[in-house]
């Protein structure tokens, strides 16, 4: 086991510091971010002073080691535009994010559960044939549309104002995060009700099952019980992976709703050429990414002990 | 038989479908039933502006930007930024709403007989918000504060022509060698060039005075968040990024008459002019810009209740032009471009009329300088185009370069040219959005030709900034093989033109400087068409005038709050 | 069981980023699984009787097939030039000469979408064969060959499943510049990796079989082996998985446009038509600007996760 762990963890550095420096290569087709304020282009005396300033003076490979030393010191480095600690902005937009990604979880889980297991173990009723449809339908919508029809028509009623406050005024949490946390649910909450009926279906026909109902336990503690329990685990491995998408930042849904979240910065930082805050954000969202596939990975070495033996 | 049900269905939808649209392209004409949108004559007329009446004390006032860059006259450099520094700061001199210069904390200046030497007498016992006096010191302090080179300001360049500057900017001097601050209420400073306007520069922002806890912006970033100023109003805590910004009334400011206002509310809107229209809508702002769809709507609210301006403002929306490289290597060229836009039905059909045909480069706003029809061929004259695309060689199917920025609104008016200059002219238009930083780079090299979308906005109120950076020789900034640096990217290039600036700038008196302007005006716009107006900038605004009196807009189209006061 | 499944292939695709939910995995189906059903003959007519029973799939497929040949014969059947603006007549409403009204330039909508739809299929076909191209090609030799060449193909999957699917695409559309051609680049680069796993993981399972070890003790070259024995058989889901990927495309496409990425913007896209529609919001009664262009999105991609879907579970009985 521990050797599969140690596998698995010298593998994900590796993607990693790849994907890192592709990103910092890549970054440097956005475009020279000292170029100018508004119309008005800088001067080149001021764009060398700004270039010495944020280290852009360097060479490449140099500015990749920098950040790649002051990365592992917890340094992220200063934003282009405003010149503050990126750290601080991840500070406000990170739990913003994490909040969101938390609701649509939860939302994600209450649904698709529910959803899959009625549908599994009232399988061929109205019910079954309901979730059949509305799941088709879920998964078929892109998200983007979702988005899109949600902040188009249900925003501006009951609890979700459209309309701007003033700062001043505090707003209740549910206003800003509900929708968008809905309409990234929608699609994961349909793939963990198709997963859980088909698992649970298929877990209902096992031999331990039917012993258990043989030995006259009642429906209910057979499903609860036996067939949730060990249904669940596809379930489980799904929400570890959307849980790394999402806090990976939701660049199109926080963006749709002006969501200020880490997936929105984003894209705000790139429409600024902010290349710290980028690196910063995507560095994060690889981790958040690789981290938790790792830890699936070693999740089902641990249940399933053929795969650690390979 | 039944297998090939689905496939019948199939086929018969299609054909179903094939007869629902019509069976040859049909041509795009006929006009709307909607109004407004065929009106004659484009661009809606300027609102009057309230005359100032005595207010009193209380109240606040709420309105919402975009997050800004900084609202430290170090670094502010757009709408929102200088909104903030100037109700936080102000200068030796400030500029009115319709861009005169005034006195600010400098109750006069002189100058030498060749304009490089001012002298500004400043007032006495004015203050900073932390009660601090503000001497000559304070504006030596804040002027180093931005040309050194640690602070890296990148409005650093205003400052430019002041002796010292370079050195600072090098990082091999600590002090403007220039600027003298030896007599506390005088302010003595040398220029390395004759400049007889500097008083008008010293209005923007970037030239306020600091007090001694400022330090530098590199290292005091708490300052930078909360900057302590010496204008009207003073910040309540710190800029909330994101979030919003709460100014205050300062009640020691004595430069000019303070303000009436207890506080201002500037909550950080990310949806920009949709929120603050959402916004002015329902009650929770009082000054609010629209996004442009909206704006035929909102007048036809807003507009009769009294709570609608329209300005024109310091800027220009042109398209510039590549005078350098074929096909627009003449002036002919250029005019038959011009002559081919027909920008009244661009203004009626992509900014529903709310837009003014601009017939010069510099804008109505400079009401001296401002010469109406002095770009002779700025209208749509579509048998004279013809004629002069033939002289020039502007032949059918000749290529042209056209490319703007995306994601800034400009997509739909920029399809309409492309679109007239290829149904007018014949020309095969290639129309490119790109983003911003490439298209400024595209306009810098060496070979690059066609037109391209501008717009320029002035910093100080004076015609020579748009005619100096735009077209002089000094400002390209390079050789003909080397990539522009400064704003002249189109590489106009005039002798003639060059020398009435040099002269101009050279002139002590303010009616014979204009005129000199006007007549380099006439060689590069009327003659020479070196680049082509499209429309005057034109400002819309809502404001809450149920509430509020004095609601006018400033020369940097924010609200003017100073004199702004409860009903 | 010698080739257990990787168990980084039960990583999520790069393309259901876009989509901002890890859902294309469920799609892919377990490896492992096939092996043994490659009953090579009369596969193809047990694909098709099952797919045949299922309703919605061929609901999908009717659609589909309508959607292609609109898109075939949209020069024919626009009334207008997609790109022929009127300013006299922008933002018409529906009806009347504009069935589905006028943009803000005054262009037909109607002939907007039309245009739309065949560059989205365009798109779509287009990334699915490449992305199928690369990632079969690259996944074989993976699969087959193994130990070094694996190592190295898989590390990079990796690496491009953990990279940012709209970074990377925004990234690729900047090199290149912007375009029709661009966006498919961009969306093959980052859809090959899925099919490339899959693709191996057929091939670690066929390469073992009887039939390939016989092919293999008669003196057959590696060459022959893969594309004649084990490359009809390992294709199969690999198409037909790929075949999602049609609609993940064309909804990757709309989402660059949206955010401003991708086609030019004068381009009848339905992302861009959509952004330009949503611009109009506070206008009252001009919403059909975005709902029009929205509604054709998921018509297609419905039409193509229907068919999707008909496909998975025609290949798949178990999971019935």
């Amino acid at each position: 086991m521990g050797k599969f762990v140690i596998r698995r963890a010298a593998q994900a550095i590796m993607v990693v510091i790849a994907a890192t420096m592709l990103l910092f290569l890549g970054l440097f087709v956005l475009g020279d971010p000292f170029a100018s304020t508004g119309d008005k282009v800088v001067p080149p005396a001021t764009q060398a002073i700004l270039r010495e300033k944020f280290g852009m003076d360097q060479s490449v490979p140099m500015q990749y080691l920098t950040y790649l030393g002051n990365l592992f010191t917890g340094d992220l480095g200063i934003d282009l535009n405003q010149r503050r600690p990126v750290a601080d902005m991840l500070g406000v937009a990170l739990p913003n994010s994490a909040r969101l990604a938390l609701i649509a979880i939860i939302i994600d889980i209450v649904i698709g559960v529910a959803a899959g297991i009625i549908a599994a173990v009232w399988r061929y009723s109205v019910w079954d044939v309901l979730v059949t449809i509305l799941t088709t339908l879920a998964i078929g919508l892109p998200t983007f549309v979702i988005g899109v029809w949600l902040r188009q028509t249900v925003s501006g009623f009951w609890i979700f104002p459209q309309v701007p406050r003033t700062f001043t005024e505090l707003a209740p949490w549910y206003t800003e995060v509900l929708l968008p946390a809905f309409t990234l649910a929608i699609v994961d909450a349909a793939f963990i009700a198709r997963l859980m009926r088909g698992s649970m279906l298929e877990v209902l026909r096992a031999d331990y099952i039917r012993t258990a109902r043989a030995k006259g336990l009642g429906e209910r503690t057979v499903i609860m019980k036996h067939a949730f329990r060990n249904s669940i685990i596809p379930v489980v491995t799904y929400i570890g992976i959307s849980i790394g998408v999402l806090l990976g930042g939701a660049i199109i849904t926080e963006t749709i709703f002006q969501y200020n979240g880490i997936g929105f910065l984003l894209y705000r930082s790139i429409l600024q050429q902010n290349q710290p805050v980028i690196m910063a954000i995507v560095t994060y969202a690889v981790l958040a990414y690789v981290a938790l596939s790792m830890i699936v990975d070693i999740l089902y070495a641990y249940l399933d002990p053929r795969i650690r033996l390979s | 038989m039944r297998k090939k049900a689905w496939l019948r269905t199939a086929a018969g939808l299609t054909a179903a479908a094939l007869v629902l649209t019509a069976c040859s392209q049909k041509e795009n004409t006929g006009t709307s039933e909607n109004e407004g949108a065929s009106t004659p004559s484009a661009g809606w007329p300027e609102t009057a502006v309230p005359e100032l009446k005595e207010g009193k004390k209380g109240g606040t006032f709420q309105l919402a930007i975009t997050e800004p860059t900084a609202i430290d006259p170090y670094n502010a450099q757009e709408s929102e930024g200088i909104l903030v520094a100037t109700q936080l700061f102000v200068g030796l001199t400030t500029v009115t709403y319709d861009g005169k210069t005034e006195p600010g904390v400098a109750d006069d200046w002189e100058t030498n007989d060749d304009c490089t030497e001012w002298t500004f007498n400043l007032k006495t016992g004015t203050k900073f918000h932390n009660g601090e006096e503000v001497n000559s010191e304070s504006f030596k302090r804040g002027w180093e504060r931005v040309a050194a080179k640690d602070s890296a300001s990148e409005v650093a360049y205003h400052l430019d022509g002041i002796e010292g500057f370079d050195e600072m900017q090098a990082g091999t001097a600590t002090a403007l060698s220039g600027v003298d601050a030896s007599d506390p209420a005088k302010l003595v400073v040398k220029l390395t060039d004759p400049n007889c306007e500097f008083y008008i520069r010293t209005s923007h922002t970037v030239f306020s005075p600091m007090p001694s806890t400022a330090g530098s912006p590199a290292t005091n970033t708490a300052f930078v968040d909360q900057p302590i100023g010496n204008g009207p109003f003073m910040m309540d805590g710190p800029w909330q990024h994101d979030v919003g910004i709460k100014l205050k009334r300062f009640d020691d400011y004595t430069v000019q008459d303070p303000a009436y206002l207890d506080t201002v509310e500037i909550t950080i809107a990310p949806n920009g002019s949709q929120d603050e229209y959402a916004g002015f809508q329902n009650g929770t702002f009082d000054w609010a810009r629209m996004p442009t769809p909206v704006l035929q709507q909102a007048r036809s609210t807003y507009e009769p209740q009294g709570q609608w301006i329209t300005r024109n403002t310091n800027g220009m929306n042109y398209l510039l032009t590549m005078v350098t490289q074929k096909p627009l290597d003449s002036a002919k060229a250029r005019k038959a471009i011009s002559l081919a836009i027909d920008r009244d039905s661009i203004i009626n059909g992509v900014f529903k009329g709310s837009q003014t045909p601009s017939t010069s480069l510099i804008p109505p706003v400079f009401t001296e300088a401002y010469q109406e029809g002095v770009c002779g061929d700025c209208h749509y004259d579509l048998d004279e185009a013809k004629k002069l695309a033939k002289e020039a060689g502007l032949t059918e199917g000749t290529e042209l370069t056209f490319q703007f920025n995306v994601d800034a609104g400009h997509e739909e008016w920029c399809a309409a040219v492309k679109d007239q200059l290829e149904t007018n002219l014949g020309l095969t238009v290639n129309m490119n959005g790109v983003q911003f930083t490439d298209l400024l780079n595209n306009e810098q090299q060496p070979g690059a030709s066609g037109i391209y979308r501008a717009a320029w906005g002035a910093d100080y109120p004076t015609p020579g900034n748009f005619l100096e950076p735009l077209l002089s020789t000094g400002a390209i900034g390079a050789e003909d093989n080397e990539p522009v640096t400064g704003d002249n990217r189109g590489r106009y290039s005039n002798k003639k033109f060059d020398d009435l600036l040099a002269d101009a700038l050279k002139e002590k008196d303010d009616a014979k400087r204009i005129t000199l302007y006007q007549q380099a005006e006439k060689i590069a716009i009327g003659d020479d068409q070196a680049l082509i107006p499209l429309w005057n900038r034109t400002q819309h605004r809502l404001a809450n005038t149920k509430d509020f009196i004095n609601v006018r807009m400033d020369f940097h189209e924010d609200p003017d709050l100073r004199v702004i006061s409860t009903k | 069981m010698t080739t257990t499944p990787d168990p980084a292939d039960t990583t999520t695709s790069a393309q259901s980023v876009i989509v901002e939910s890890a859902h294309a995995d469920p799609f892919a189906p377990p490896e492992g699984e096939t092996k043994g059903k490659t009953k090579a003959r009369g596969q193809l007519a047990d694909i098709w009787r099952r797919f045949k029973r299922n309703k919605l799939a061929m609901v999908g497929l009717v659609v589909v097939g309508i959607l292609i040949v609109l898109a075939l014969v949209q020069p024919f059947i626009s009334p207008y030039d997609p790109y022929d603006q009127n300013l006299l007549n922008t933002l018409a409403s529906p009806g009347g000469d504009h069935i589905m009204g006028t943009d803000a330039l005054g262009r037909d909508l109607y002939s907007g979408l039309l245009y739309g739809l065949k560059l989205a299929l365009l798109v779509g076909v287009s990334t699915m064969l490449g992305s199928m191209f690369v990632g079969v090609a690259l996944g074989a030799l993976a699969g087959y060959r193994g130990r070094f060449s694996d190592g190295i193909i898989m590390r990079v999957t990796d690496i491009f499943l953990a990279f940012p699917y709209l970074i990377g695409a925004l990234l690729v559309v900047r090199t290149f510049g912007s375009g029709v051609t661009q966006v498919i680049i961009a969306l093959v680069v980052l859809g090959w990796p899925t099919a490339a796993r899959l693709m191996r993981g057929q091939m670690l399972a066929l390469r073992e079989s009887e039939y390939v070890e016989a092919a293999r003790s008669i003196g057959a070259s590696d060459w022959r082996i893969v594309t004649r024995h084990i490359m009809p058989n390992a294709i199969q889901p690999v198409f037909i998985y790929s075949f999602t990927s049609i609609g993940v495309a064309v909804v990757a496409m709309a989402s660059l446009a949206y955010l401003g990425v991708g086609v030019p913007p004068d381009t009848p896209e339905w992302g861009r038509l959509i952004n330009q529609g949503i611009e109009q919001v506070q206008v009252p009664g001009k919403d059909y600007l975005w709902i029009f262009p929205s509604l054709a999105i998921c018509i297609t991609t419905l039409a193509f996760a229907f068919v999707a879907d008909g496909l998975r579970d025609a290949l798949d009985p178990k999971l019935r």
